[in-house]
């Protein structure tokens, strides 16, 4: 589940975002300072004996990155155990150590509790996962032959095309499908800010997203949508995305980035698991891998724990460094 | 009594008030016996004079609704802020008592997780063994294989281990429930005072949806399956209280005195006599709590923290996979039906099991077990754990594959079905014919002369409706037709609430009338009407096609036994199969939007239908039956003149629970792209906005409450 939030925030966005990310940084600085005053014992393993709780939350990507980042903490010498949660739930737990560290979290959709959590110092952020992200219009390639003109945005007001995207719902204007309304939506302004003749239809959840993808792709019919990547739904399909018209503000609301990708811990963690803190803000994760490694476990169904395993014997040059920095 | 039975047999999914089911379906069968039911219009005959004001309120309604824009959208400006005092209120309460729950929190979590532990310990081959000698107990051999297949399911499915701590978490639910449950039904039935009130809570804690109350309790009890505890036991608490309650009021007078006149003390008399009368009608309430709880564990899983099979659904529905939804959702559905087998099993008297196996051999059995448990832990641990995965993996693909080849293949014919439904019902109820004689839409505007048109025929079915039955049916048809014309979104507010308090008043009087203006001006005042409104729309269609489609499979399956038979199985996978596992093949086949909302709702709110009117025309009292069929009466004339009228107070209750099963799945609906108040209390949900989810959900529950006291005030009224 991503999450588009900066949209519902209303005027402040920018500032908010702007501080938040200043927020991020300092955090990061700090922990980085906290690192470098331990340095002298960093291969202190802490509380070794206390298990790490990982967040496994909604989707598999990140499912991916928490199994690599789980087998390294055993690797170091920890015991790890990875607890499902909700996107939101997440920091509730985080926040009071009952999930130690969740190493991707999607910066667009973290709503109210996150900023609340980092101000109280109850979750830290230890830094960027480095996951190449793209967020944006989506729709498969063959929508070219009936829309011309495509990726650019302006072939989607030409009438053939019109006609093509056109549904009961929206007639006459052509259909976009939307985030689900809960994840917030700056379709609205985007649409308005170019009078694009589209009408922006929520999706409802994740899964809507995709079930109408998978259809649209079986049956050969036209589809634009919002969506993001690295998706197990873009795997394997010839798919395009759309040249966006030149933001009008740079502001959130009226432009889309690709989001950030951070690692939160329980801000107690750095004090219980200090080279484990040292592995994780090290830890990065690499967009193509990472979809690489959801096509098996989504698609052929194979075990995530010994796929993941297998690609660190196969990847060791991409984590020594890692676990080395950690071992001090 | 035989309505309960019938809609007991299983049902997870059953957000609807089963316990209503039961005392409504008790009172209904006496009164149906009793009194052959009478026309709407000849008790409590309203006076024409109120509708005659109550349309010409309407009409003038309507004809300025273009002049004061206010009187069909409501003014922001007057929205009271509620979802924010809420907020801040919330706020202050958590900080405040967070630590007194955080404690109690800590209290439930250990026992839970004992509980897990020992179910993941135990081996899969004994507690099969175990699970088929209990149902053997419960009801005999049948039901000891049906555990034997849906365990080996479970195993096969690789969720065994998500299974056991879904189990641990109802296992845990229930006690809590049943005990809470059991002494606020001996309150209510000690203090007449208190009655009010408790009934009050309980139907709240029946109909607002849980996804309105998670957010709150993530922050009062923290993260982890304590929540999960939590919402179920809200949820699971009511049938509990109802049969309790029900029970005891059922002990005979005669048989208090004769303990009274014994010598008993207070406390003797209540534990000797009166609950061990009550006891079969309390077994029937655990049941249910058992069941009501089995279905709240899988809304819970969507805070997660659990690894139960709940989240497992989840996770399929997100990666549309149907496949694998199905997979986990048959484990829910497979262990939803055993589990209300064998409780109910155990609630009967004369159950067959009892010949089987007597308690001794049962305990002996199981302490069997636990030895077997022992040795095969210690010399073949490889037996006792369950391989993780599914078996089944190439067989999910190709289900998979198979849905998506049907959508490739008949993608036009789908589209077909959707555009003509759409065009046809849901944008004239939506946004009326008015707003759907367009150029756009239908191809021609609406001239006087068409609209000319629209209004005769419309008389000319009041004319019909109010000469061949009472001027009351005329009453509805003008309604009707009004709201057909402009539409439920296009509707001016006043008018809408004056009518349904009139309906109202018409039903139960000042008390039900006032309850409905009340609630329908709360959702107004809190900026949640044009909500209201799309849920409104979306609701009355989807009842209407269910009472229309599953009344005749109804009357179908009550003239043919095969056709019965056929249809039970169905049932009982829409009522116990998570809904979340429909909306992937309606998604694939409709597309996000309203039509696919309304196949969501009608799947699920389709199956009181088929229940009540099969059940109400099979127990229409014989002797009638034959009196008529002397008198010389064609089949057709039997059934519509005799065997439906007689069954209709059973029917109106089958009513009451489609209306409740459609709005308690508009928040579960909301993952298809509505914009209703479920819309909104998913919304809620999503920014963690514990106001809105909770004024959302309140909003739902008023109305179903509201339709409920419309419903058995009239039915009610029918009997007297």
């Amino acid at each position: 589940m991503k999450q588009y939030d900066a949209a519902v925030t209303t005027k402040g966005t920018n500032g908010m975002t702007g501080q938040l990310r200043d927020l991020g940084k300092a955090a990061v600085a700090l922990a980085l300072i906290a690192a470098g005053a331990t340095a002298a014992s960093a291969a202190d393993l802490g509380a070794k004996d206390d298990a790490i709780k990982l967040a496994m939350l909604e989707w598999s990507g990140q499912h991916i990155s928490t199994h690599i980042a789980g087998q390294l903490l055993q690797k170091l010498g920890y015991k790890v155990e990875y607890v499902t949660a909700g996107n939101f739930p997440q920091f509730t737990g985080l926040s009071d150590g009952t999930i130690s560290a969740s190493v991707e979290v999607w910066m667009n959709n973290v709503g109210d509790v996150y900023p609340k959590a980092l101000e109280a110092k109850q979750i830290e952020d230890i830094g960027k996962l480095n996951l190449e992200t793209h967020e944006g219009w989506v729709y498969p390639k063959y929508l070219e032959a009936m829309c011309p003109g495509l990726p650019d945005w302006s072939a989607l007001d030409k009438p053939e095309c019109q006609k093509a995207l056109a549904s009961p719902d929206t007639a006459p204007k052509a259909r976009f499908l939307d985030y689900p309304a809960d994840w917030g939506s700056r379709a609205a302004t985007i649409l308005a800010d170019n009078n694009m003749n589209l009408t922006a239809v929520p999706s409802g959840s994740e899964g809507a997203l995709v079930a109408e993808w998978e259809s649209a792709i079986a049956a050969k019919k036209p589809l634009v949508m919002m969506f993001w990547a690295p998706h197990i739904a873009l795997a394997g399909v010839d798919v395009g995305w759309i040249k966006m018209p030149p933001c009008k503000t740079p502001e959130a609301a009226h432009c889309i980035t690709p989001p950030d990708v951070d690692k939160i811990v329980w801000s107690g963690f750095g004090k219980k698991w200090p080279a484990a803190t040292v592995l994780l803000q090290k830890l990065s994760m690499d967009a193509a891998e990472q979809l690489k490694i959801m096509q098996r476990v989504d698609k052929k169904g194979e075990d995530i724990d010994a796929v993941t395993k297998e690609w660190l014997e196969k990847n060791e040059a991409v984590w020594k460094p890692w676990v080395d920095a950690a071992k001090g | 009594m035989g309505v309960g039975r019938e809609s007991r047999a299983a049902s997870t999914a059953t957000f609807v008030r089963r316990s209503y089911v039961f005392i409504d379906g008790a009172f209904a069968m006496t009164t149906a016996t009793l009194n052959p039911p009478a026309r709407a219009d000849i008790q409590l005959a309203p006076s024409l004079a109120l509708w005659l004001a109550l349309l010409a309120f309407t009409a003038v309604c309507l004809a300025l609704r273009d002049a004061l824009p206010w009187l069909v959208t409501y003014p922001k400006d007057w929205v009271l802020p509620a979802a924010t005092w809420i907020n801040v209120a919330a706020d202050a309460f958590v900080a405040l008592f967070r630590p007194v729950f955080r404690a109690i929190s800590a209290g439930l979590d250990m026992p839970m997780r004992a509980i897990q532990v020992v179910l993941q310990w135990l081996p899969w081959p004994v507690v099969m063994v175990a699970m088929a000698a209990i149902s053997l107990r419960a009801s005999g051999p049948k039901l000891a294989v049906f555990a034997l297949i849906t365990l080996v399911y479970v195993l096969g499915t690789g969720y065994w281990r998500h299974s056991m701590n879904t189990l641990a978490l109802v296992l845990l639910a229930v006690p809590v429930s049943v005990t809470i449950g059991f002494a606020l039904g001996v309150i209510a039935h000690r203090l007449p005072r208190a009655r009010g009130g408790i009934n009050a809570c309980l139907d709240l804690m029946q109909t607002v949806p849980a996804f309105a109350y998670l957010i709150p309790l993530l922050l009062l009890f923290g993260f982890g399956p304590v929540v999960g505890l939590i919402a179920s036991a809200i949820y699971a608490v009511p049938p509990m209280v109802r049969n309790t309650m029900l029970g005891l009021e059922m002990v005979p007078e005669p048989l208090k005195e004769a303990g009274l006149t014994s010598g008993c003390t207070k406390r003797q008399l209540f534990w000797l006599v009166e609950v061990p009368q009550a006891l079969p009608q309390i077994l029937v309430g655990i049941n249910q709590t058992t069941m009501a709880a089995f279905s709240m564990v899988i809304v819970a899983a969507i805070i997660g923290g659990f690894e139960d099979v709940g989240w497992e659904v989840l996770s399929s529905m997100r990666k549309a996979q149907f496949g694998q939804s199905l997979l986990s959702g048959g484990v829910i559905a497979l262990l939803a039906i055993l589990i209300d087998r064998i409780t109910l099993g155990f609630a009967q008297e004369h159950s067959p099991g009892r010949g089987w196996i007597s308690l001794r051999g049962l305990a002996g059995g199981l302490a069997g077990c636990l030895l077997a448990a022992l040795a095969l832990r210690q010399f073949m641990p490889e037996l006792s754990n369950p391989v993780p995965g599914s078996l089944w993996l190439p067989q999910l693909n190709a289900v998979n594959q198979v849905l998506l080849n049907f959508v490739r293949d008949h993608a036009d014919t789908l589209e077909g079905i959707k555009d003509t439904a759409f065009y046809c019902l849901m944008l004239p109820l939506k946004v009326g014919i008015v707003g759907s004689a367009t150029p756009a839409i239908w191809g021609f505007t609406l001239g006087p002369v068409l609209t000319a048109a629209y209004a005769l025929l419309i008389a000319a079915l009041t004319a019909l409706a109010t000469s061949r039955a009472s001027w009351a049916a005329g009453v509805a048809v003008i309604v009707g037709g009004i709201i057909l014309f402009f539409g439920f979104t296009g509707f001016p507010w006043p008018a809408m609430i004056a009518l349904a308090g009139g309906l109202a008043w018409c039903a139960g009087g000042r008390p039900v009338a006032i309850f409905a203006v009340l609630s329908l001006l709360f959702i107004l005042l809190t900026g949640l009407w044009p909500f209201l409104m799309q849920s409104a729309y979306l609701c009355a269609l989807a009842v209407a096609l269910c009472l229309l489609i599953g009344g005749g499979l109804g009357i179908w399956a009550s003239q043919n036994d095969r056709v019965s038979a056929v249809l039970r199985p169905i049932n009982d996978t829409l009522q116990t199969m998570p809904q979340f596992v429909f909306l992937i093949p309606a998604l694939m086949f409709f597309k996000v939007g309203d039509f696919t909302a309304l196949i969501a709702v009608m799947l699920y709110a389709i199956v009181p239908p088929i229940r009540y009117v099969e059940h109400g025309l099979r127990n229409v009292r014989a002797d009638v039956v034959e009196a008529a069929r002397q008198m010389g009466s064609t089949p057709s004339q039997l059934l519509w003149q005799v065997k439906l009228p007689m069954a209709l107070p059973v029917i109106m209750l089958g009513l009451n629970q489609t209306i409740n099963a459609g709005l308690s799945m508009l928040a579960i609906a909301a993952m298809v792209g509505t914009r209703d108040l479920g819309q909104q209390v998913y919304v809620a949900l999503g920014k963690a906005d514990t106001g809105l989810g909770l004024i959302a959900g309140l909003a739902i529950a008023l109305v179903a409450m509201m339709s409920d006291r419309i419903i058995q005030a009239w039915s009610k009224q029918q009997a007297a």
